[in-house]
């Protein structure tokens, strides 16, 4: 696995921890509620983090 | 006021951010890649926003969608590259991904009763943008004691690790408020953040420091930074940002 790829991710991470973790949060006439948003946010750190897990398991298997 | 194209009924409005009125919309495409952002001004403020679809961002569908990591991936993208253009023309108050309006009169309705907390934010975020800094800690060497050939030999390998540990947890408490008040120093504000596990950073390097900042003079704080910067430990500078973590607390997550 490249540096490229561990850095891709980390910028990633950083944006998600972000664009949906922080910002203005409205409510009322908007289509997706505060809690919606919530739910994707976890969903996606566990995706990431299982992404950032097989590419450190990929790493280990190409260097031993 | 600019004239602002009518939306077809089956279209919503997304909300990137605030800006002032009078700031001109940044160019290029919004998370719709057929939509351009427009501003929509009300008083002194303007909402940045792009038409989309509801079929695509309806709360119907939108589970579907959010399912779709690529789908998803590509919208926060085009969120984050919006209010970036943005931030390099003038101040911004980010919104949360996925703000999405059924129609404008909601939108405006926002804007204007929300307009006097918003213009001063704009008047404080005027200049200042937000900088990340990480910092992280090779990974922790394996104890002794596993290797350990008597009981006693054990137990005293087991009760000298206990001691690092406990003076390593310290010696890094220690150097996460040291940092976090020399670039507090050098900065207007500033918020510590949960730290991102080893799981989630894909790093073998622990994260032992996570903070975010608003910064006036980015050469003063990068100037700090290199100052504070503890000795053993990658230190990593991330933004300008969109000032996602300095919105107004009433704005804020709830």
């Amino acid at each position: 696995m490249s540096n490229d790829s561990l850095q891709y991710q980390v910028t990633l991470l950083d944006l998600v921890d972000r664009v949906l973790g922080k910002g203005v949060v409205l409510s009322g006439d908007i289509t997706l509620s505060v809690a919606d948003v919530d739910l994707v946010y976890v969903g996606l750190r566990v995706l990431l983090s299982s992404v950032a897990t097989l590419e450190e398991l990929d790493s280990g298997a190409a260097s031993a | 006021m600019a004239a602002v194209p009518v939306p077809e009924p089956a279209d919503g409005w997304y909300l990137y951010g605030i800006v002032a009125a009078g700031a001109a919309p940044p160019d290029g495409a919004g998370v719709d890649p057929g939509h351009g952002v427009v501003a929509l001004a009300e008083g002194p403020v303007a909402g940045l926003v792009s038409r989309v679809s509801l079929q695509e961002f309806d709360e119907a569908a939108l589970p579907e969608r959010l399912a779709d990591a690529v789908w998803l991936e590509e919208k926060i993208r085009a969120h984050e590259r919006v209010l970036d253009s943005a931030l390099a023309a003038g101040p911004v108050v980010p919104c949360r991904f996925c703000t999405v309006y059924r129609d404008d009169h909601e939108l405006r309705r926002f804007l204007a009763d929300r307009g006097d907390v918003l213009a001063s934010a704009l008047r404080r975020l005027e200049g200042r943008v937000e900088l990340g800094v990480k910092a992280f800690a090779a990974a922790v060497p394996k104890g002794e004691a596993a290797g350990a050939e008597s009981g006693r030999a054990y137990l005293e390998a087991r009760r000298r690790e206990q001691q690092e540990r406990e003076e390593l947890a310290r010696t890094r408490a220690e150097l996460v408020r040291d940092l976090h008040r020399r670039l507090l120093a050098a900065a207007d504000d500033g918020v510590l953040l949960d730290l991102q596990s080893r799981e989630l950073s894909g790093r073998g390097a622990e994260m032992v420091f996570n903070g975010s900042y608003l910064v006036t003079d980015a050469a003063r704080f990068k100037q700090a930074l290199a100052d504070a910067a503890p000795d053993g430990f990658d230190v990593e500078l991330t933004g300008p940002w969109p000032p996602y973590n300095f919105v107004p607390e009433e704005l804020g997550r709830p």
